[in-house]
């Protein structure tokens, strides 16, 4: 017992933590433990951004620290938060409260920030003395080429078109992703030094390494080649593939000629743009045919949704048949049989139109990897990888379009990624090793009630009016006031944000504050293990564990 | 200045002269029109300087209490019955710590079945809490012991109920003589704390302490309880100086000059004895009586001194110690340990039965000649009673005694004796 001051009743007065010698600690049978639980939004994002730290830096007001976390696993924040189709925001646990985290306008809006304040990435390793061929200038070449650079290694791109870019050039229209933006991103990359060759068509991939000195090469040339389907028809001069005609839009001088009306054959976010781009070109209509229905269509639909808004029309449960000696498309009807999938009807009707634009999907150039021994082709006529992204050729790796997986740029920037970290080992001598996976932070580990409503800020949009004429940028980003309530509209699923929730409930004083950014330990000594911290901690980062007795 | 006030609302003036900083109560049957006419009385200004916290129970009302007192404020609350009940370990723990907190309990039953009619159950069951109780024999003694109430629990640094009989005394309408607020600022000093909770000078009370200090804890409880056996009397001695008249004090002794007989009792119920006194006497009879009015401590030396003159003791309770018999009885019975008189123990108005002068009469001559068993229970319906238990015998499930009578007597109230 403590000292007694004779003032004081005896025993009943007593100093400050007489009862820490009761070590109530041994009562437990199951003890709370911090965990960290990965975000839903970072599970889904196909780059591996790590969304909900760098939406934690946002939150304080500390952009450049979230554009560096962004910048960890993403060169090309700008970009991406204006093209990626964001399934972070698809699988944001905020959903089902009000709408998910604007999470792709908070990106960009710390990309843009990073060009207009002139950001750098901060150096990388020091120099491992190895070289890196990396061939195509495309999202995958590029990230792979920033994450070599900062890993220490010597890179060269080789590109053969004019510019670098890829598909962020050539396969989305300006009025989604502004031209200064790619290229603003790419010098980043580049000023890192990194070079780049452009119009420099690799054909010989083994004597350009064995020439250049490359230690390991990665392959990142895309899918450009466009897919065809015969339609008989007397003047093929009116067909034309989507592909070649938003390249055109950004490397030649006049624009393509459509004419008043055109047809977008296809369904996904090609055949989208295509008529979007028609739109802007001038084209009266613009007219998607498609054969299956509109919930079947791969396009993402608040793209669908823009363009119907746009005046874009939309012939689905339909195919093209020919174009007759007139002129006039025949199409076919369609309908879903038993199985939900489209059958010909043997019904036909005929559309006027002055062109047929084909946007039926891509394939890989792929002639000149065949010749690589060891290269597996598949019969989609991708390339094969294993999880390291290396083909069968040993330090030849691929990513992006041209292996199997979802093209998209936020995929082909996660592959530049995972395959520089695998060459990276690979030049070590070494395996990379993935750090296991947390488990995910579902909506069943979170008490959403704790969380005040804060609806989705939306960004400023163009009228759909001057949408229809001009390439400009339909959405605007967010100001700064608005993006930091955005990012503080996160609910940090998983991951202690320091609510101090389990501060105030521990009956037994047990949790202890380390302090601003430190978060809390358990002591336990007197932690009892009632678990009312776990049972109520707003974002599902106390796990109840138990004791071994 | 002589009053014409309900009971309840003169307990609440003699709070307010008392000049309390922190009141916070839950509302229960008999006891809301005291808290009830606190409240307003903070709201009009009439009492200055004072919080009033609402609360969601009596153990929140307590609690607070003890918070409160603890940080130095002077502190009071009321409850009764189940209220008391719920906030039991507040209770203990309120004179564990050494709190003059004061408490108005207003007597009354406890369940189940449910009523909210007076006896003395409630102050009963705490009275080994550690806490002073005193019992009001008027509305008059009711004021006037709040007043007192403050100025011993500071003293003695222990808390106090004021016990009052639900609706006898609570809801009835007496002239009270309401003092002024500089007689009772001249008797009662600002409350000055043995010790003040405070955040720059932190020790901790109440915590655990092992059976190496504990016995001598629990001595020293019950040793403060036996210095108020000295303080009360002071006190009183106090008050009546300058209020001029007697209040409080261990007990009251009526007509015990020569008296051979004599009734102990508590609370209301000494009024309707006393008068019946007054009229046996004029037959020549020779009973006293006694009401306690310090039931906690209990004043066993004084009891022993006063009753040493009478041959028979009636103790007069509204209490039971079912599988005992008293429980009042029982402490007179310790207070004249080694003596050759008799005591007599009888149970009367539980739940609110009316306690008649006839009634009790009747009981004196019973108990003169020599046939009151023991325990007595005053008008107790014996028909009803032997026929439940005839009911009872032989019957598996005996079911709930209170629905079984009601069954056997109609939907009517108990038939007054």
């Amino acid at each position: 017992m403590s000292q007694q001051h004779p003032d004081v009743p005896f025993a009943v007065t007593l100093d400050v933590g007489s009862s820490l010698a009761n070590l109530t600690g041994t009562w437990r049978t199951e003890r709370p433990v911090y965990v960290d639980r990965l975000p839903p939004c970072n599970h889904a994002c196909p780059a591996g951004e790590n969304i909900q730290a760098w939406l934690a830096y946002a939150e304080e007001g500390d952009y450049e620290a979230a554009w560096r976390e962004a910048m960890r696993d993403n060169p090309l924040p700008a970009i991406m938060g204006r093209a990626c189709y964001h399934p972070c925001e698809g699988a944001c646990n905020r959903s089902p409260l009000d709408d998910a985290v604007n999470i792709h306008a908070v990106e960009r809006f710390l990309g843009d920030q990073a060009i207009e304040k002139g950001w750098v990435p901060a150096a990388g390793a020091a120099p491992t003395g190895k070289k890196v061929l990396v061939i195509g200038a495309g999202p995958s070449g590029l990230s792979a080429a920033y994450h070599l650079r900062r890993l220490g290694h010597a890179v060269t791109i080789r590109e053969a078109g004019p510019v670098p870019g890829g598909m962020m050039r050539f396969g989305i229209p300006a009025y989604r992703l502004p031209r200064e933006i790619v290229q603003a991103e790419i010098d980043r990359i580049l000023a890192m030094g990194v070079d780049l060759d452009l119009n420099h068509k690799v054909e010989d991939i083994q004597a350009e390494m064995k020439d250049g000195g490359f230690d390991a090469c990665f392959l990142a040339i895309g899918a450009h080649l466009a897919k065809r389907v015969d339609i008989p028809t007397p003047d093929a001069g009116k067909i034309l593939d989507a592909i070649g005609v938003l390249r055109e839009m950004d490397t030649s001088e006049n624009p393509p000629l459509l004419g008043r009306r055109v047809v977008v054959y296809g369904g996904g976010n090609t055949a989208i743009d295509m008529a979007r781009t028609a739109k802007r070109l001038g084209a009266e209509e613009a007219i998607i045919v498609y054969r299956r229905t509109r919930e079947m269509m791969p396009a993402h639909d608040f793209e669908v949704e823009e363009a119907l808004a746009e005046g874009v029309i939309l012939n689905w449960l339909t195919t093209i048949k020919e174009i007759d000696d007139s002129g006039s498309f025949v199409v076919e009807k369609m309908a879903l049989n038993d199985e939900g999938w489209p059958e010909p009807t043997g019904e036909f009707d005929t559309i006027e139109a002055d062109s047929l634009v084909l946007a039926l999907g891509q394939n890989v150039d792929t002639g000149f990897i065949a010749k690589v021994p060891g290269v597996e082709i598949d019969k989609d006529g991708v390339i094969q990888v294993g999880p390291d992204m290396m083909t069968g050729f040993e330090g030849l790796f691929a990513g992006g379009d041209m292996v199997p997986s979802e093209r998209t740029i936020t995929v082909a920037v996660g592959h530049g990624k995972k395959a520089a970290r695998h060459i990276d080992a690979w030049l070590g001598g070494a395996r990379h090793e993935p750090p296991p996976r947390h488990e995910l932070a579902g909506m069943d580990k979170l008490n959403t009630w704790y969380y005040a409503d804060a609806p989705k800020a939306v960004q400023p949009a163009l009228d759909v009016v001057r949408r229809q004429t001009s390439f400009d940028e339909i959405h605007r980003g967010l100001d700064e006031t608005n993006a930091l309530y955005e990012a503080r509209r996160c609910l940090s699923c998983g991951n202690c944000f320091e609510c101090d929730n389990c501060y105030g409930v521990c009956p037994d004083n047990s949790v202890i504050k380390l302090g601003p950014g430190k978060r809390f330990e358990f002591n336990y000594d007197y932690c009892k293990g009632c678990g009312i911290c776990a049972a109520e901690c707003p974002c599902g980062a106390i796990e109840m564990v138990p004791e071994n007795i | 200045m002589l009053e014409q006030i309900e009971g309840s609302h003169a307990v609440a003036k003699a709070i307010a002269l008392s000049r309390p900083e922190v009141i916070c109560a839950y509302p229960i049957t008999p006891q809301t029109h005291i808290v009830e006419r606190c409240a307003e009385l903070i709201r009009v200004g009439a009492i200055r300087n004072c919080e009033f916290i609402n609360v969601e129970s009596e153990f929140a009302a307590l609690s607070v209490a003890i918070g409160s007192s603890a940080a130095g404020a002077r502190t009071y609350t009321a409850t009764a019955s189940q209220g008391l009940l719920f906030m039991a370990e507040a209770v203990y723990n309120a004179a564990g710590l050494g709190l003059p907190i004061v408490m108005t309990i207003g007597n009354r039953a406890i369940g189940a079945p449910i009523n909210i009619w007076n006896d003395h159950s409630d102050s009963m069951a705490l009275r080994d809490a550690g806490w002073i109780q005193l019992h009001a024999e008027t509305n008059q003694e009711a004021a006037d012991l709040h007043i007192q109430a403050f100025k011993l629990a500071e003293r003695l640094s222990a808390p106090v109920m004021v016990c009052m009989d639900g609706f006898i005394l609570t809801h009835a309408y007496e002239r009270v003589e309401i003092p002024t607020q500089d007689q009772v600022d001249a008797f009662l000093p600002p409350y000055r704390p043995r010790q003040i909770l405070d955040p720059s000078d932190p020790y901790s009370i109440g915590a655990m302490v092992g059976p190496e200090a504990f016995m001598e804890v629990r001595y020293l409880a019950h040793d403060k309880l036996l210095q108020a056996l000295g303080v009360i009397p002071e006190i009183q001695k106090e008050f009546e100086d300058i209020f001029g008249r007697d209040s409080g004090g261990l007990f009251h002794s009526y007509r015990m000059e020569d008296a051979k007989t004599v009734v102990v009792t508590m609370g209301s119920l000494a009024g309707t004895v006393k008068d019946l006194v007054d009229d046996l006497h004029k037959d020549g009879a020779r009973i006293g009586v006694i009401s306690l009015c310090s039931y906690r401590p209990f004043p066993l030396d004084g009891l022993r001194y006063a009753l040493r003159g009478a041959s028979k003791v009636i103790v007069l309770e509204k209490s039971l110690a079912p599988g005992f018999g008293g429980v009042l009885a029982s402490d007179v019975r310790m207070a004249l340990q080694g003596v050759d008189t008799h005591v007599h123990t009888v149970i009367a108005g539980l739940g609110g039965r009316p306690i008649t002068r006839k009634s009790l009469a009747r009981m004196f001559a019973r108990a003169e000649r020599g046939e009151l068993k023991d325990p007595h229970f005053l008008d107790l319906d014996l028909d009803i009673v032997r026929r439940e238990i005839d009911n009872q015998r032989g019957q598996i499930t005996a079911g709930p005694i209170a629905e079984n009578i009601l069954r056997e007597i109609g939907p009517c109230t108990p038939k007054a004796v």
